[in-house]
């Protein structure tokens, strides 16, 4: 045993108690995401902040990925789990198009992921995630998942580190929820505008969110990515 | 324990990226294997059950949080057999959704409930319906609902002990008529007239008990299993959501109908309460 | 599984212009079992200030009653009713003098001073007390509270939109906690009057 700082005593004892070796291959590296599907469009947006502790390791590390023109992932947790199965989802998406001549629809593509996740039921991804795109008919979808795979297609969900704060406003203001006589369908305009308020007020009260905002609006003409700003204390 | 350590030890995880286990990349194996069971990463640690334990845990630093949380029940009766269930997932003691399909359609004459691990009963029951699939297309009829449950039930007792957890209802109509059984991650299968399964069971229990009669029409005793279901909704927190409604008859099984909780509470309050018949 | 997590429960409090807002729901559970629906955690400890009393609710009803026997002290003492601030002061005392056995309750505190000027704040189980001039939150649902008050919340509401806000900020943040909603009870406090309103919610 010795001290890199000068002076500083060090006290040499012998070690007699056992050493706990844990493995710890887990880390979480904050963030947050959403994605809401409208009738012919479908945003998935995310912070850009990677934290670890109450450090943060970069200002702008994208969680989300386009996967193909009509989908798109987006991932939090542990950052290197994530990376390992974007990479897998990618890799296995690219031998479907060998082997079938096609580009694979968003509903396949969340299917595979269920399977993929359950194949370390054992050894979980520590990742949340949250598929977005467009159905076979052009019509927004969303599927989101637990860490070991369980999955569902919705109309709007919020993952990561502040989703406790945002899914209750989207709720309110996506599915209508305690106001069910101002029900209509949203616009394109209107969700970007929720999805940016969600965004700076959840910057406002957790550490893990903030920097810069990445939204990807999926439409049948293809995937629009936009860069906006957050706060960044 | 450890043969089965052993048995997972060489899986994808400990070797690096060869073209072999790529192609596990989409579920581990293939169709082709057919009858075999799926292969799972597996870490590699001298116990993989309390690394798992410890990850999951509810006091763990970076916890995995799997969702839980439900009610199910399903009776027969003289019309055949009725299943209700919630629509709720909890992380804790947040509410991570309120529109599960907790009900899973293996195919059109089998059901299958979903209460525990939501990951466990969707993968488990999908694979019992690709194995149900493959029964069909080699013996030129359709498997028992008995049949059915005992290899679901087979297929997780092989994981036992290793973390998984599912209490399962599996219903559906066979040679022999309606057919009811209570499948779990522990290995018990059993065959029964009247199931209620998660944290909100002992409510739907009561008032199933209450209003139960095997001679119920059909719609008075889709009425009880959505009562049941409802009542339990409001008295455990981990319930909640929607009620979805499933009848199973000779032609199969169809869909009868979802209630949101929320809504359907001030119509129960308004009708005129009575005694207990 | 956490003490202040054993019964549930929710409270919020916000500021309007000259008005202020406190909020509560109806739930108390052991555990996943809802015993009671009609367990509000609001008291009314002056003509013009509420007190929300979130956290176990054993402590719930004792410090309650605490409140009111000090207050009651205060009042004859002094011979004046006593301010929103100083009353944050007693509970932060009382709440300190159990630092290390605490009761098990998170107060939030709000009300309109002599000048009826708007005022809330919080304070944690041991009495650090949070001034804040927007909105307070509390309890079990405290994560879903804050997002929904930060993206809701504006400066300068009437007292007709501040219902509005703090209603719909509480009903939809319980509506994603397991452990509270079953109803809730909204007290919007001005100069002139009290309004105090029971929210018909799910009941799930």
């Amino acid at each position: 045993m010795f001290s890199t700082y000068p002076g500083q005593a060090v006290i040499d004892h012998p070690v007699s108690a056992p050493i706990e070796h844990r493995f710890d291959p887990y880390v979480d590296n904050g963030g947050t995401l959403l994605s809401i599907a409208g009738n012919d469009f479908c945003v998935v947006a995310a912070d850009t902040r990677q934290s670890e502790g109450y450090s943060i390791n970069s200002r702008y590390v994208p969680k989300s990925v386009k996967l193909s023109d009509k989908t798109v992932i987006s991932m939090g947790g542990c950052y290197a789990d994530c990376l390992t199965l974007t990479k897998r989802i990618q890799q296995s998406m690219e031998w479907y198009h060998h082997a079938h001549g096609k580009v694979m629809s968003t509903a396949a593509v969340a299917q595979m992921l269920s399977i993929m996740l359950y194949q370390k039921r054992f050894f979980p991804f520590y990742s949340w995630c949250i598929l977005g795109g467009l159905d076979e008919e052009g019509k927004g979808a969303v599927y989101t998942y637990d860490p070991v795979g369980s999955y569902e297609r919705e109309t709007c969900r919020c993952a990561g580190s502040a989703s406790s704060l945002i899914q209750p406003f989207l709720d309110n203001q996506i599915n209508f929820k305690n106001q069910e006589s101002r029900q209509r369908t949203l616009t394109k305009d209107e969700v970007l505008r929720i999805t940016k308020d969600s965004f700076t007020s959840a910057t406002e009260r957790d550490i893990y969110t903030g920097d810069y905002l990445e939204i990807f609006v999926i439409t049948n003409t293809g995937v629009e990515v936009q860069k906006i700003d957050l706060k960044k204390d | 324990m450890d043969s089965l350590v052993a048995k997972y030890s060489n899986s994808a995880s400990t070797s690096f990226d060869t073209e072999d286990s790529l192609n596990n990349n989409s579920g581990g194996w293939d169709a082709a294997s057919q009858f075999a069971l799926p292969s799972f990463d597996i870490p590699l640690v001298a116990n993989p059950v309390d690394f798992l334990r410890a990850h999951t845990d509810p006091s763990a630093e970076n916890r995995i949080r799997i969702q839980h949380g439900t009610t199910t029940l399903a009776f027969k009766f003289q019309g055949g057999i009725v299943v209700a269930v919630d629509s709720r997932a909890s992380g804790g003691s947040y509410i991570a959704s309120q529109t599960v399909k907790k009900v899973i359609e293996i195919n059109p004459y089998l059901l299958g409930t979903m209460a525990g691990g939501a990951a466990d009963c969707q993968y488990w029951e999908r694979e019992l319906g690709r194995r149900c699939r493959l029964y069909e297309l080699r013996n030129k009829e359709r498997i028992s609902v008995a049949a059915a449950s005992k290899i679901l039930s087979n297929m997780v007792y092989d994981y036992k002990g290793m973390g998984l957890s599912m209490g399962t209802m599996i219903t559906g109509w066979d040679k022999t008529g309606p057919q009811l059984f209570y499948v779990d991650s522990d290995g018990s299968r059993l065959r029964g007239e009247k199931f209620s399964v998660g944290s909100g069971s002992t409510f739907a229990y009561g008032v199933l008990d209450t209003g139960y009669d095997y001679n119920l029409s059909v719609p008075d005793a889709i009425e009880l299993g959505r009562r049941a279901i409802y009542h339990a909704t409001h008295r455990d927190a981990y319930s909640g959501g929607s009620i979805n409604i499933f009848h199973v008859k000779e032609s199969g099984w169809s869909f009868e109908g979802n209630y949101d909780v929320g809504a359907l509470h001030w119509e129960y309050q308004a009708l005129p309460k009575g005694p207990i018949a | 599984m956490s003490i202040m997590e054993y019964n549930g429960g929710a409270v919020v409090a916000m500021v309007g212009k000259n008005c202020v807002a406190i909020a509560c729901d109806k739930r108390l559970g052991v555990q996943a079992m809802t015993i009671s629906t009609e367990f509000k955690k609001t008291f009314q400890v002056t003509p013009k200030t509420y007190i929300g009393l979130p956290g176990l609710a054993t402590d719930v009803q004792t410090l309650a009653e605490k409140f009111r026997f000090k207050v009651n002290m205060y009042k004859l003492r002094e011979e004046r009713e006593i301010e929103p601030k100083t009353l944050a002061h007693l509970v932060s005392s009382t709440l300190y003098e159990r630092r290390f056995g605490p009761w098990f309750v998170e107060p939030v505190i709000a009300g309109l001073d002599k000048e009826n000027r708007p005022f809330i704040c919080s304070t944690d189980l041991i009495g650090c007390i949070n001034f804040a001039k927007d909105f307070v939150v509390s309890g079990t649902t405290s994560n879903q509270l804050f997002g929904m008050c930060e993206s809701l919340w504006e400066p300068d509401l009437e007292p007709e939109e501040l219902f509005e806000t703090i209603s719909q900020s509480l009903m939809n943040a319980v509506d994603r906690d397991c452990l509270s909603g079953w109803g809730a009870e909204v007290t919007v406090i001005t100069p002139d009057k009290i309004i105090t309103r029971t929210l018909r919610t799910r009941q799930d």
